[in-house]
């Protein structure tokens, strides 16, 4: 119970940090395989005079990932094929562009403009209605989500701010008396230390542990596809090892704070 | 006999303007036993915290074991007091710690082993007649009990200087005088100084020792 209540001051803002980041980490993970498959759901239609290649298209803009070569309309095939042998009429060849991420309705723009530079290309199509409004949700959930985040964090420094004061208020009488016996600062902070880390591997593995059942006992009930789709990614091994290293580094530097701050009277 | 304090001139201030010690000279041998007397609020404490590097003076000179004072590296600092026996006014126990480990704080800061720790510590806490509270908190104890486990934490590691502010302040004759044999056998045998603050020497004092005074303007005198 003692052990409890000294160290759930430090540990609840710690968490609160942690799952922030860890959340940070999975939704950039999760979807970034969404961004790739938003782009890639996307497609630019060209109708164009002359035959061209990925390479014509790379150079007209670099965005272009992939190009693909669309049949021509059957009676488009017809008619060349049978009446107008002897005229020369040219037929358009079709096309459909891949890019390489997802972009901006400005920046999607500018390709467009950038491909209508090309003598050859007619006319180009784009899906703007679906594609917008889907970006647009998008970007509004990530700010929303990376705000909320933030704050979070904030929210939970100013906590550990507030319990490295106590811990100060309790440790000062210690340290100071420790100093005066000629004690070094590694062993006048070695308690702190100790305690402080302590607090940093059972935070990373509450953190941890969340994320683990979230996995499997959250995301397999959901609606939500996207999470569905890429369950693994939610939390991978390695993160415990990240949320750690996070945490340490943080409470190190909670730690040091005190220490300086203990001045010998 | 070589030199342990050498103070020339010192002036102590903690402000600006109004200095509590004003141009002390005294040399402490090796083997002295000092006793520094004088009024409330004289400067006796802030004297000894001078000697144990806890106040920069702020003028004249200050050796300490071989140490100039003034503008100490923090290394030689911390060095130096690994090696002083500090008895405080106000005690300054560690109030988390059981009483044996208050006692053996020297021993573990420079590293002996739980071993010798608990054997010196079983020995001082049977010298402050404190036997069977080695596992008890300061807190737990009286005033009186907590100053001499005050006086065993500082003989714990032999000093080869001891400084005492008030080490019988709170004790009755019979506890005063168990302190006494203790510093007087310390510098007896083993050659310790001792420079002890208090405003009462002891009736009884089985061995030759000089005696220092402060006035209320912060001049240092010796008196015998
Ligand atoms: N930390 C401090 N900051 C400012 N002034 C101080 C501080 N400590 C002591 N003083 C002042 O220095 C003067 C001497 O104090 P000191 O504690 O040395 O007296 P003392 O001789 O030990 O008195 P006592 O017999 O009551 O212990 C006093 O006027 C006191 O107000
Ligand atoms: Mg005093």
């Amino acid at each position: 119970m003692k052990f409890i209540k000294r160290h759930i001051s430090l540990i609840f803002p710690l968490v609160a940090i942690l799952l922030g980041l860890e959340f940070f980490i999975v939704f950039d993970r999760t979807t970034d395989s969404y961004e790739k498959s938003l782009s890639s759901n996307y497609s630019i239609m060209v109708v164009a005079n002359d035959e061209m290649s990925i390479d014509d298209f790379k150079e007209l803009d670099n965005h272009i990932l992939g190009v693909k070569e669309l049949p021509k309309p059957k009676a488009l095939d017809i008619i060349y094929n049978t009446k107008n042998k002897n005229l020369d009429i040219a037929i358009p060849n079709f096309y459909e562009i891949k890019l390489d991420n997802l972009l901006g309705i400005k920046a999607l723009a500018k390709v467009k403009d950038n491909l209508l530079e090309s003598k050859s290309i007619k006319r180009i199509e784009t899906f703007r209605s679906t594609y917008k409004s889907q970006y647009e949700l998008f970007t509004f959930i990530k700010f929303s989500f990376g705000t909320f985040i933030f704050f979070m964090s904030v929210i939970g420094f100013f906590l550990i701010v507030k319990q490295m004061e106590v811990w100060n208020f309790m440790h000062a009488q210690r340290m100071k008396v420790m100093e005066i016996f000629g004690a070094s600062l590694f062993l006048r902070s070695k308690v702190l230390i100790s305690m402080a880390v302590v607090d940093a591997i059972i935070s990373s593995i509450l953190t941890s542990s969340m994320f683990v059942s979230l996995q499997n006992m959250w995301i397999s009930d959901t609606q939500m596809e996207i999470l569905k789709e890429h369950v693994s990614d939610v939390f991978l091994f390695s993160d415990f090892f990240i949320l750690l290293f996070a945490s340490i580094v943080v409470v190190l530097i909670a730690v040091f704070l005190v220490v300086i701050n203990v001045k010998a009277e | 006999m070589s030199n342990v304090i050498t103070a020339k001139n010192l002036t102590l201030s903690y402000e600006e303007d109004g200095e509590v010690i004003k141009n002390a000279t005294l040399t402490i041998k090796k083997g002295d036993f000092v006793f520094i007397t004088g009024p409330s609020g004289s400067g006796k404490s802030t004297l000894l915290k001078s000697f144990y590097g806890n106040l920069q003076p702020k003028g004249g000179s200050l050796v300490i074991g071989g140490l100039d004072m003034i503008d100490i590296k923090k290394s030689k600092l911390q060095e130096l007091r690994t090696h002083l026996g500090i008895v405080f006014q106000d005690y300054k126990l560690v109030n988390e710690w059981t009483v044996e480990k208050n006692v053996v704080l020297p021993l573990w800061i420079s590293g002996y082993s739980e071993e010798v720790q608990s054997t010196q510590a079983r020995r001082l806490l049977h010298h402050v007649k404190l036997s069977g509270k080695e596992n008890k908190y300061p807190l737990e104890l009286s005033g009186g009990e907590q100053q001499r486990v005050g006086v065993a934490r500082a003989l714990a590691k032999n000093p080869f200087l001891i400084l005492a502010d008030e080490p019988t302040g709170n004790l009755d004759e019979f506890s005063s005088n168990v302190i006494w044999d203790l510093m007087e056998n310390a510098c007896q045998q083993l050659d310790t100084t001792v420079v002890v603050v208090t405003h009462k020497i002891p009736m009884v004092f089985n061995i030759p020792y000089r005696h220092f005074t402060i006035d209320e303007k912060g001049s240092v005198y010796e008196v015998h």
